[in-house]
Protein backbone atom coordinates (compact mmCIF):
# COMPACT_ATOMS: atom_id res chain seq x y z
CA UNK A 1 0.00 0.00 0.00
CA UNK A 2 2.97 2.25 -0.60
CA UNK A 3 1.13 4.43 -3.09
CA UNK A 4 -0.70 7.67 -3.49
CA UNK A 5 -3.94 5.82 -4.22
CA UNK A 6 -6.72 6.54 -1.76
CA UNK A 7 -8.03 3.56 0.15
CA UNK A 8 -10.84 3.34 2.64
CA UNK A 9 -9.04 2.13 5.75
CA UNK A 10 -9.51 1.87 9.50
CA UNK A 11 -7.38 4.12 11.70
CA UNK A 12 -5.86 1.13 13.47
CA UNK A 13 -4.84 -0.56 10.22
CA UNK A 14 -3.58 2.78 8.89
CA UNK A 15 -1.28 3.17 11.89
CA UNK A 16 -0.05 -0.39 11.49
CA UNK A 17 0.71 -0.07 7.77
CA UNK A 18 2.31 3.34 8.31
CA UNK A 19 4.63 1.76 10.89
CA UNK A 20 5.58 -0.86 8.31
CA UNK A 21 6.28 1.85 5.72
CA UNK A 22 8.29 3.84 8.26
CA UNK A 23 10.62 0.88 8.59
CA UNK A 24 9.48 -0.40 11.97
CA UNK A 25 11.50 -3.59 12.45
CA UNK A 26 9.96 -4.81 15.70
CA UNK A 27 6.45 -4.72 17.07
CA UNK A 28 5.73 -5.78 20.63
CA UNK A 29 2.23 -5.57 22.00
CA UNK A 30 -0.55 -6.97 24.06
CA UNK A 31 -4.16 -6.83 22.85
CA UNK A 32 -6.65 -4.34 24.25
CA UNK A 33 -9.77 -2.76 22.75
CA UNK A 34 -10.01 -0.38 20.89
CA UNK A 35 -6.58 -0.86 19.26
CA UNK A 36 -6.29 -4.64 18.88
CA UNK A 37 -6.42 -4.45 15.06
CA UNK A 38 -2.93 -2.89 15.03
CA UNK A 39 -1.40 -6.01 16.53
CA UNK A 40 -3.66 -8.24 14.47
CA UNK A 41 -2.49 -6.60 11.24
CA UNK A 42 1.17 -6.67 12.17
CA UNK A 43 1.02 -10.29 13.36
CA UNK A 44 0.74 -11.35 9.73
CA UNK A 45 2.51 -8.45 8.02
CA UNK A 46 5.73 -8.36 10.06
CA UNK A 47 6.74 -12.04 9.76
CA UNK A 48 6.11 -11.91 6.01
CA UNK A 49 8.62 -9.07 5.76
CA UNK A 50 11.12 -10.91 7.95
CA UNK A 51 10.53 -8.46 10.78
CA UNK A 52 9.72 -9.19 14.42
CA UNK A 53 6.23 -9.48 15.88
CA UNK A 54 5.86 -10.55 19.48
CA UNK A 55 2.59 -10.80 21.35
CA UNK A 56 4.12 -10.12 24.76
CA UNK A 57 2.90 -11.62 28.02
CA UNK A 58 1.98 -8.17 29.35
CA UNK A 59 2.13 -4.48 28.52
CA UNK A 60 5.06 -4.14 30.88
CA UNK A 61 6.97 -6.72 28.87
CA UNK A 62 5.96 -5.13 25.56
CA UNK A 63 7.26 -1.66 26.33
CA UNK A 64 10.47 -3.00 27.82
CA UNK A 65 11.02 -5.08 24.69
CA UNK A 66 10.71 -1.84 22.73
CA UNK A 67 13.35 -0.28 24.96
CA UNK A 68 15.66 -3.20 24.28
CA UNK A 69 15.08 -3.16 20.53
CA UNK A 70 15.48 0.60 20.13
CA UNK A 71 18.76 0.45 22.08
CA UNK A 72 20.17 -1.48 19.13
CA UNK A 73 19.17 1.34 16.77
CA UNK A 74 16.25 -0.35 15.03
CA UNK A 75 12.83 1.24 14.80
CA UNK A 76 10.37 -0.42 17.17
CA UNK A 77 6.88 0.25 18.40
CA UNK A 78 4.26 -0.82 20.85
CA UNK A 79 0.60 0.12 20.85
CA UNK A 80 -1.98 0.00 23.58
CA UNK A 81 -4.86 1.81 25.20
CA UNK A 82 -5.34 4.00 28.26
CA UNK A 83 -5.40 1.71 31.31
CA UNK A 84 -2.68 -0.46 29.77
CA UNK A 85 -0.54 2.53 28.80
CA UNK A 86 -0.70 3.37 32.50
CA UNK A 87 1.31 0.21 33.09
CA UNK A 88 4.06 1.50 30.78
CA UNK A 89 4.82 4.74 32.57
CA UNK A 90 7.90 3.51 34.41
CA UNK A 91 9.47 2.35 31.15
CA UNK A 92 8.73 5.71 29.48
CA UNK A 93 10.67 7.51 32.20
CA UNK A 94 13.55 5.08 31.62
CA UNK A 95 13.33 5.57 27.85
CA UNK A 96 13.65 9.33 28.30
CA UNK A 97 16.54 8.92 30.69
CA UNK A 98 18.20 6.39 28.38
CA UNK A 99 17.35 8.55 25.34
CA UNK A 100 15.72 5.70 23.45
CA UNK A 101 13.62 6.36 20.31
CA UNK A 102 10.54 4.54 21.52
CA UNK A 103 7.30 4.90 19.55
CA UNK A 104 4.14 4.29 21.56
CA UNK A 105 0.61 4.55 20.19
CA UNK A 106 -2.20 5.13 22.66
CA UNK A 107 -5.67 4.62 21.19
CA UNK A 108 -7.55 6.17 24.10
CA UNK A 109 -10.59 4.67 25.79
CA UNK A 110 -12.47 5.86 28.83
CA UNK A 111 -11.02 5.87 32.34
CA UNK A 112 -10.23 6.07 35.16
CA UNK A 113 -9.24 2.54 36.10
CA UNK A 114 -10.53 -0.11 33.74
CA UNK A 115 -13.09 2.44 32.54
CA UNK A 116 -14.73 1.26 29.35
CA UNK A 117 -13.89 0.58 25.73
CA UNK A 118 -15.60 3.56 24.15
CA UNK A 119 -13.48 6.51 23.05
CA UNK A 120 -12.38 9.38 25.31
CA UNK A 121 -9.58 11.93 25.58
CA UNK A 122 -8.74 11.37 29.22
CA UNK A 123 -5.05 10.57 28.74
CA UNK A 124 -3.91 14.07 27.84
CA UNK A 125 -2.25 14.43 31.24
CA UNK A 126 -0.88 10.91 31.14
CA UNK A 127 0.77 11.53 27.77
CA UNK A 128 1.84 15.15 28.16
CA UNK A 129 2.87 15.16 31.82
CA UNK A 130 3.53 11.46 32.23
CA UNK A 131 3.20 9.07 35.13
CA UNK A 132 6.84 8.11 35.39
CA UNK A 133 9.38 9.40 37.90
CA UNK A 134 11.78 12.26 37.51
CA UNK A 135 12.09 15.16 35.10
CA UNK A 136 11.35 14.08 31.57
CA UNK A 137 9.33 15.07 28.55
CA UNK A 138 7.77 13.04 25.78
CA UNK A 139 6.84 14.26 22.33
CA UNK A 140 3.08 13.82 21.85
CA UNK A 141 1.33 13.99 18.46
CA UNK A 142 -2.48 14.08 18.23
CA UNK A 143 -4.07 13.08 14.89
CA UNK A 144 -7.62 14.13 14.03
CA UNK A 145 -8.42 11.84 11.10
CA UNK A 146 -7.20 8.65 9.46
CA UNK A 147 -4.88 10.45 7.04
CA UNK A 148 -3.16 12.09 9.99
CA UNK A 149 -2.89 8.71 11.72
CA UNK A 150 -0.62 7.79 8.81
CA UNK A 151 1.24 11.11 8.57
CA UNK A 152 1.92 11.38 12.28
CA UNK A 153 2.96 7.75 12.63
CA UNK A 154 5.64 8.56 10.04
CA UNK A 155 6.55 11.68 11.97
CA UNK A 156 6.65 9.79 15.28
CA UNK A 157 9.28 7.37 13.99
CA UNK A 158 11.34 10.21 12.54
CA UNK A 159 11.23 12.48 15.60
CA UNK A 160 11.94 9.59 17.96
CA UNK A 161 15.21 8.83 16.19
CA UNK A 162 16.10 12.42 15.35
CA UNK A 163 16.00 13.43 19.01
CA UNK A 164 16.53 10.04 20.68
CA UNK A 165 13.35 10.59 22.65
CA UNK A 166 10.10 8.65 23.10
CA UNK A 167 7.18 9.81 21.00
CA UNK A 168 3.53 9.07 21.75
CA UNK A 169 0.90 9.06 19.02
CA UNK A 170 -2.21 9.97 20.99
CA UNK A 171 -5.24 8.72 19.05
CA UNK A 172 -8.61 7.62 20.42
CA UNK A 173 -11.13 4.84 19.90
CA UNK A 174 -12.99 6.93 17.38
CA UNK A 175 -9.93 7.26 15.14
CA UNK A 176 -8.88 3.67 15.72
CA UNK A 177 -12.22 2.25 14.67
CA UNK A 178 -13.30 4.60 11.91
CA UNK A 179 -12.60 4.08 8.22
CA UNK A 180 -11.79 7.02 5.99
CA UNK A 181 -10.18 7.48 2.59
CA UNK A 182 -6.46 7.98 3.06
CA UNK A 183 -3.27 7.48 1.12
CA UNK A 184 0.06 6.21 2.38
CA UNK A 185 2.48 7.79 -0.07
CA UNK A 186 6.11 7.11 0.79
CA UNK A 187 7.74 7.50 4.19
CA UNK A 188 8.71 11.16 3.76
CA UNK A 189 11.63 11.51 6.17
CA UNK A 190 15.36 10.83 5.79
CA UNK A 191 16.91 7.95 7.72
CA UNK A 192 18.61 9.15 10.88
CA UNK A 193 22.23 8.15 11.51
CA UNK A 194 22.24 6.13 14.72
CA UNK A 195 25.79 4.82 14.41
CA UNK A 196 27.22 7.06 17.14
CA UNK A 197 25.16 5.57 19.95
CA UNK A 198 23.35 2.36 18.97
CA UNK A 199 24.41 -0.91 20.59
CA UNK A 200 25.39 -2.85 17.53
CA UNK A 201 28.23 -4.99 18.89
CA UNK A 202 31.64 -3.61 19.91
CA UNK A 203 33.61 -5.25 17.13
CA UNK A 204 36.34 -2.82 15.98
CA UNK A 205 35.19 -0.09 18.33
CA UNK A 206 35.13 0.76 22.03
CA UNK A 207 32.34 -0.77 24.11
CA UNK A 208 29.24 1.33 24.81
CA UNK A 209 26.48 1.23 27.35
CA UNK A 210 23.10 2.93 27.49
CA UNK A 211 21.80 3.89 30.91
CA UNK A 212 19.87 6.79 32.32
CA UNK A 213 22.56 7.92 34.74
CA UNK A 214 25.88 6.91 36.26
CA UNK A 215 26.33 6.86 40.05
CA UNK A 216 27.94 10.26 39.82
CA UNK A 217 26.17 13.35 41.05
CA UNK A 218 27.85 15.83 38.74
CA UNK A 219 27.24 13.65 35.68
CA UNK A 220 23.64 13.08 36.72
CA UNK A 221 22.87 16.77 37.09
CA UNK A 222 24.48 17.49 33.74
CA UNK A 223 22.51 14.67 32.12
CA UNK A 224 19.20 16.18 33.20
CA UNK A 225 20.29 19.63 32.03
CA UNK A 226 21.28 18.12 28.69
CA UNK A 227 17.93 16.38 28.38
CA UNK A 228 16.11 19.64 28.98
CA UNK A 229 18.30 21.49 26.52
CA UNK A 230 17.22 18.85 24.01
CA UNK A 231 13.57 19.39 24.90
CA UNK A 232 14.08 23.13 24.27
CA UNK A 233 15.46 22.32 20.82
CA UNK A 234 12.47 20.08 20.15
CA UNK A 235 10.15 22.87 21.26
CA UNK A 236 11.86 25.34 18.97
CA UNK A 237 11.92 23.04 15.93
CA UNK A 238 8.92 20.78 16.19
CA UNK A 239 6.02 22.62 17.87
CA UNK A 240 3.15 22.46 15.41
CA UNK A 241 -0.44 23.62 15.40
CA UNK A 242 -3.21 24.47 13.00
CA UNK A 243 -5.37 27.57 13.13
CA UNK A 244 -8.36 28.66 11.10
CA UNK A 245 -9.76 32.16 10.77
CA UNK A 246 -8.21 33.36 14.03
CA UNK A 247 -7.16 36.76 12.67
CA UNK A 248 -10.55 38.47 12.96
CA UNK A 249 -11.96 36.09 15.59
CA UNK A 250 -13.40 37.25 18.92
CA UNK A 251 -13.66 33.68 20.19
CA UNK A 252 -11.31 30.83 19.37
CA UNK A 253 -12.57 27.26 19.71
CA UNK A 254 -9.74 24.99 20.81
CA UNK A 255 -9.55 21.21 20.71
CA UNK A 256 -7.09 18.40 20.12
CA UNK A 257 -7.30 15.09 18.27
CA UNK A 258 -10.59 13.98 16.77
CA UNK A 259 -12.55 16.76 18.49
CA UNK A 260 -10.83 19.15 16.07
CA UNK A 261 -13.28 18.01 13.40
CA UNK A 262 -16.25 19.16 15.43
CA UNK A 263 -14.94 22.60 16.33
CA UNK A 264 -14.13 23.22 12.66
CA UNK A 265 -17.68 22.29 11.63
CA UNK A 266 -19.10 24.40 14.49
CA UNK A 267 -16.95 27.33 13.37
CA UNK A 268 -18.38 27.12 9.84
CA UNK A 269 -21.95 27.20 11.19
CA UNK A 270 -21.21 30.07 13.59
CA UNK A 271 -19.54 32.08 10.81
CA UNK A 272 -22.73 31.62 8.77
CA UNK A 273 -24.59 33.18 11.70
CA UNK A 274 -22.24 36.16 11.48
CA UNK A 275 -20.16 35.37 14.58
CA UNK A 276 -16.43 35.93 14.38
CA UNK A 277 -15.27 32.52 15.58
CA UNK A 278 -11.93 30.87 14.85
CA UNK A 279 -10.31 27.52 15.59
CA UNK A 280 -7.00 26.56 17.11
CA UNK A 281 -5.69 23.06 17.32
CA UNK A 282 -2.34 21.96 18.75
CA UNK A 283 -0.87 19.08 16.73
CA UNK A 284 2.02 18.56 19.13
CA UNK A 285 0.49 18.42 22.61
CA UNK A 286 4.04 18.26 23.85
CA UNK A 287 5.79 20.55 23.06
CA UNK A 288 2.62 22.62 23.49
CA UNK A 289 2.19 25.84 21.47
CA UNK A 290 1.87 28.08 24.56
CA UNK A 291 3.52 31.04 22.84
CA UNK A 292 1.07 31.25 19.96
CA UNK A 293 -1.90 31.03 22.33
CA UNK A 294 -0.42 33.80 24.52
CA UNK A 295 0.02 35.91 21.41
CA UNK A 296 -3.62 35.46 20.42
CA UNK A 297 -4.80 36.09 23.99
CA UNK A 298 -2.80 39.32 24.04
CA UNK A 299 -4.92 40.49 21.10
CA UNK A 300 -7.96 40.09 23.36
CA UNK A 301 -9.29 36.90 21.82
CA UNK A 302 -11.32 34.65 24.13
CA UNK A 303 -10.91 30.88 24.12
CA UNK A 304 -13.32 27.99 24.50
CA UNK A 305 -11.71 24.59 25.05
CA UNK A 306 -13.74 21.61 23.83
CA UNK A 307 -12.54 18.20 25.00
CA UNK A 308 -13.71 14.73 26.04
CA UNK A 309 -12.25 14.77 29.56
CA UNK A 310 -12.71 16.83 32.69
CA UNK A 311 -10.60 19.74 31.45
CA UNK A 312 -7.06 18.50 30.96
CA UNK A 313 -5.87 20.58 27.98
CA UNK A 314 -7.97 23.40 29.47
CA UNK A 315 -5.24 23.89 32.09
CA UNK A 316 -2.55 24.34 29.44
CA UNK A 317 -4.64 26.87 27.55
CA UNK A 318 -5.43 28.66 30.79
CA UNK A 319 -1.72 28.79 31.63
CA UNK A 320 -0.89 30.20 28.20
CA UNK A 321 -3.70 32.77 28.31
CA UNK A 322 -2.96 33.83 31.90
CA UNK A 323 -4.81 37.02 32.80
CA UNK A 324 -4.60 38.34 29.24
CA UNK A 325 -8.02 37.03 28.24
CA UNK A 326 -10.74 34.53 29.20
CA UNK A 327 -10.99 30.77 28.78
CA UNK A 328 -14.11 28.63 29.11
CA UNK A 329 -14.53 24.87 28.98
CA UNK A 330 -17.06 22.69 27.18
CA UNK A 331 -16.49 19.07 28.06
CA UNK A 332 -17.82 15.61 28.88
CA UNK A 333 -15.72 12.85 30.45
CA UNK A 334 -16.53 10.22 27.80
CA UNK A 335 -19.40 8.67 25.84
CA UNK A 336 -21.08 10.39 22.93
CA UNK A 337 -18.71 12.93 21.35
CA UNK A 338 -19.70 16.56 21.96
CA UNK A 339 -21.72 17.27 18.84
CA UNK A 340 -21.35 20.18 16.46
CA UNK A 341 -24.79 21.40 17.59
CA UNK A 342 -23.79 21.33 21.25
CA UNK A 343 -20.71 23.38 20.50
CA UNK A 344 -22.73 25.89 18.47
CA UNK A 345 -25.28 26.18 21.31
CA UNK A 346 -22.56 26.66 23.92
CA UNK A 347 -20.99 29.47 21.88
CA UNK A 348 -24.35 31.17 21.32
CA UNK A 349 -25.01 30.94 25.06
CA UNK A 350 -21.63 32.44 25.86
CA UNK A 351 -22.11 35.27 23.39
CA UNK A 352 -25.50 35.99 24.96
CA UNK A 353 -23.93 36.18 28.41
CA UNK A 354 -21.21 38.48 27.16
CA UNK A 355 -23.79 40.76 25.60
CA UNK A 356 -25.72 40.98 28.88
CA UNK A 357 -22.61 42.10 30.78
CA UNK B 1 -23.93 19.38 3.28
CA UNK B 2 -23.35 16.53 5.70
CA UNK B 3 -25.59 13.44 5.70
CA UNK B 4 -25.37 10.43 7.96
CA UNK B 5 -26.63 6.89 7.65
CA UNK B 6 -27.04 4.11 10.17
CA UNK B 7 -27.13 0.56 8.85
CA UNK B 8 -28.23 -2.04 11.39
CA UNK B 9 -29.28 -5.66 11.60
CA UNK B 10 -28.38 -9.07 13.03
CA UNK B 11 -24.75 -10.02 13.21
CA UNK B 12 -24.31 -12.08 10.00
CA UNK B 13 -26.64 -10.07 7.78
CA UNK B 14 -23.69 -8.25 6.24
CA UNK B 15 -24.42 -4.92 7.86
CA UNK B 16 -20.80 -3.83 8.35
CA UNK B 17 -19.97 -4.99 4.83
CA UNK B 18 -22.91 -3.04 3.40
CA UNK B 19 -21.63 0.02 5.27
CA UNK B 20 -18.13 -0.53 3.94
CA UNK B 21 -19.43 -0.80 0.37
CA UNK B 22 -21.54 2.33 0.82
CA UNK B 23 -18.53 4.22 2.23
CA UNK B 24 -16.36 3.05 -0.67
CA UNK B 25 -19.01 4.17 -3.14
CA UNK B 26 -18.88 7.65 -1.63
CA UNK B 27 -15.09 7.69 -1.74
CA UNK B 28 -15.10 6.62 -5.39
CA UNK B 29 -17.62 9.37 -6.13
CA UNK B 30 -15.06 11.85 -4.80
CA UNK B 31 -16.82 12.69 -1.55
CA UNK B 32 -15.47 12.86 1.97
CA UNK B 33 -16.70 9.96 4.05
CA UNK B 34 -16.24 8.36 7.45
CA UNK B 35 -17.39 4.87 8.47
CA UNK B 36 -17.75 4.04 12.13
CA UNK B 37 -18.89 0.72 13.63
CA UNK B 38 -20.47 -0.07 16.92
CA UNK B 39 -17.72 -1.98 18.64
CA UNK B 40 -17.06 -3.79 21.83
CA UNK B 41 -19.11 -6.22 23.81
CA UNK B 42 -21.50 -7.19 21.02
CA UNK B 43 -23.27 -10.51 21.46
CA UNK B 44 -23.58 -13.25 18.88
CA UNK B 45 -27.12 -13.10 17.58
CA UNK B 46 -27.39 -9.52 18.79
CA UNK B 47 -27.67 -6.43 16.64
CA UNK B 48 -24.76 -4.76 14.96
CA UNK B 49 -24.62 -1.37 13.31
CA UNK B 50 -22.37 1.11 11.61
CA UNK B 51 -22.64 4.78 10.84
CA UNK B 52 -21.56 6.42 7.59
CA UNK B 53 -21.18 10.17 7.31
CA UNK B 54 -20.77 11.73 3.88
CA UNK B 55 -19.95 15.34 3.19
CA UNK B 56 -18.66 17.63 0.49
CA UNK B 57 -16.57 19.26 3.20
CA UNK B 58 -14.42 17.67 5.87
CA UNK B 59 -16.54 15.17 7.84
CA UNK B 60 -17.12 16.40 11.39
CA UNK B 61 -18.24 14.04 14.09
CA UNK B 62 -19.20 10.43 13.83
CA UNK B 63 -20.84 8.78 16.83
CA UNK B 64 -23.79 11.13 16.38
CA UNK B 65 -26.91 10.78 18.45
CA UNK B 66 -29.31 11.05 15.51
CA UNK B 67 -29.31 10.17 11.83
CA UNK B 68 -30.71 11.37 8.51
CA UNK B 69 -31.26 7.84 7.23
CA UNK B 70 -31.57 4.48 8.96
CA UNK B 71 -31.38 1.25 6.97
CA UNK B 72 -32.60 -1.55 9.24
CA UNK B 73 -32.63 -5.24 8.42
CA UNK B 74 -34.33 -6.69 11.51
CA UNK B 75 -37.04 -5.81 14.02
CA UNK B 76 -34.71 -5.01 16.94
CA UNK B 77 -32.84 -2.51 14.80
CA UNK B 78 -36.09 -0.91 13.66
CA UNK B 79 -37.24 -0.54 17.26
CA UNK B 80 -33.93 0.90 18.35
CA UNK B 81 -33.21 3.30 15.48
CA UNK B 82 -36.70 4.55 14.60
CA UNK B 83 -36.26 6.79 17.65
CA UNK B 84 -32.95 8.13 16.39
CA UNK B 85 -34.01 9.25 12.92
CA UNK B 86 -34.02 13.04 12.64
CA UNK B 87 -37.35 14.72 12.15
CA UNK B 88 -37.92 14.70 8.38
CA UNK B 89 -35.49 11.78 7.96
CA UNK B 90 -36.21 8.36 6.50
CA UNK B 91 -36.13 4.83 7.83
CA UNK B 92 -35.73 2.09 5.23
CA UNK B 93 -36.70 -1.31 6.58
CA UNK B 94 -36.51 -4.95 5.51
CA UNK B 95 -40.18 -5.90 5.80
CA UNK B 96 -39.29 -9.59 5.51
CA UNK B 97 -38.29 -9.32 9.16
CA UNK B 98 -39.77 -5.98 10.23
CA UNK B 99 -43.46 -5.37 10.94
CA UNK B 100 -44.87 -2.42 8.98
CA UNK B 101 -45.61 -0.01 11.79
CA UNK B 102 -45.28 3.78 11.78
CA UNK B 103 -44.68 4.85 15.38
CA UNK B 104 -43.71 8.44 14.47
CA UNK B 105 -45.50 10.87 12.20
CA UNK B 106 -42.51 13.15 11.51
CA UNK B 107 -40.36 10.72 9.49
CA UNK B 108 -40.67 8.84 6.19
CA UNK B 109 -40.99 5.05 6.03
CA UNK B 110 -39.90 2.75 3.22
CA UNK B 111 -40.71 -0.94 3.67
CA UNK B 112 -39.30 -3.42 1.16
CA UNK B 113 -39.17 -7.23 1.63
CA UNK B 114 -35.42 -7.32 1.06
CA UNK B 115 -34.98 -10.84 2.42
CA UNK B 116 -37.64 -12.20 0.05
CA UNK B 117 -36.10 -10.40 -2.92
CA UNK B 118 -32.73 -11.88 -2.02
CA UNK B 119 -34.21 -15.36 -1.77
CA UNK B 120 -35.76 -14.91 -5.21
CA UNK B 121 -32.20 -14.42 -6.47
CA UNK B 122 -31.27 -17.69 -4.83
CA UNK B 123 -29.68 -16.70 -1.55
CA UNK B 124 -30.48 -14.59 1.50
CA UNK B 125 -26.78 -13.69 1.59
CA UNK B 126 -27.40 -10.82 -0.82
CA UNK B 127 -30.02 -9.18 1.43
CA UNK B 128 -27.51 -6.47 2.24
CA UNK B 129 -26.96 -5.66 -1.44
CA UNK B 130 -30.73 -5.57 -2.07
CA UNK B 131 -30.89 -3.17 0.87
CA UNK B 132 -28.24 -0.90 -0.66
CA UNK B 133 -30.15 -1.00 -3.95
CA UNK B 134 -33.25 0.19 -2.11
CA UNK B 135 -31.24 2.92 -0.43
CA UNK B 136 -29.92 4.13 -3.80
CA UNK B 137 -33.45 4.60 -5.10
CA UNK B 138 -34.57 6.47 -1.98
CA UNK B 139 -31.55 8.69 -1.28
CA UNK B 140 -30.20 10.93 -4.02
CA UNK B 141 -26.60 10.98 -2.82
CA UNK B 142 -26.40 7.16 -2.97
CA UNK B 143 -25.57 5.98 -6.50
CA UNK B 144 -25.99 2.37 -7.57
CA UNK B 145 -23.23 2.53 -10.20
CA UNK B 146 -20.78 3.65 -7.53
CA UNK B 147 -22.17 0.98 -5.18
CA UNK B 148 -21.23 -1.66 -7.77
CA UNK B 149 -17.75 -0.14 -8.03
CA UNK B 150 -17.58 -0.05 -4.23
CA UNK B 151 -18.47 -3.75 -4.14
CA UNK B 152 -15.65 -4.53 -6.59
CA UNK B 153 -13.20 -2.47 -4.56
CA UNK B 154 -14.09 -4.19 -1.30
CA UNK B 155 -14.26 -7.75 -2.62
CA UNK B 156 -11.14 -7.50 -4.77
CA UNK B 157 -9.98 -9.68 -7.65
CA UNK B 158 -10.44 -12.97 -5.84
CA UNK B 159 -14.19 -12.62 -5.46
CA UNK B 160 -14.89 -11.07 -8.85
CA UNK B 161 -17.21 -13.94 -9.74
CA UNK B 162 -19.67 -12.71 -7.10
CA UNK B 163 -20.17 -9.41 -8.91
CA UNK B 164 -22.96 -10.39 -11.36
CA UNK B 165 -25.22 -11.78 -8.62
CA UNK B 166 -24.61 -8.79 -6.36
CA UNK B 167 -25.29 -6.38 -9.21
CA UNK B 168 -28.60 -8.16 -9.74
CA UNK B 169 -29.34 -7.75 -6.05
CA UNK B 170 -28.65 -4.01 -6.30
CA UNK B 171 -30.98 -3.75 -9.32
CA UNK B 172 -33.65 -5.77 -7.57
CA UNK B 173 -33.57 -3.44 -4.57
CA UNK B 174 -33.42 -0.36 -6.77
CA UNK B 175 -36.49 -1.40 -8.73
CA UNK B 176 -38.48 -2.53 -5.71
CA UNK B 177 -39.49 0.81 -4.25
CA UNK B 178 -41.77 1.89 -7.08
CA UNK B 179 -43.56 -1.45 -6.76
CA UNK B 180 -44.35 -0.94 -3.08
Amino acid sequence: MNTSEKVLIKGNYAIAQAAVNAGCQCYFGYPITPQTEIGEYLSSEMPELGRAYVCAESELAAINMVLGATATGVKAMTTSSSCAVALMQEALSYACGDELPVVLVNVMRAGPGLGYIYPAQGDYNQAVYGGGNGDYKIVVLAPSNVQECIDYTYRAFYLAQKYRNPVILLADGLLGQMMEPASFGEYPYPEVDISSWALTGAKNRAARAIYSVGPNEKKHIQHVYDLFEKFETIKKNETTFEEFQVEDADLILTAFGSMTRNIKAAMRLLREKGLRVGCFRPITLSPFPHERISELALKGKKFMVVEMNMGQMFKDIKYAVGDKSQVSLLNRPCGEWLSVDEIVEAVLEEVKNVARV
Amino acid sequence: MERNFIIAGFGGQGVLLAGTILANSFMLAGKNVTWYPCYGAEMRGGTVNCEIVVSNEEVSSVHKKDTDYALVLNQQSFDKFVERVKSGGTIVANSTLVAETRPRADIEYVFVPMGDLANELGTSKVTNMVALGVLSSVVEVVDKEFLALGFEKVMGEKKKDLLPLNKKALESGFGAVSLV
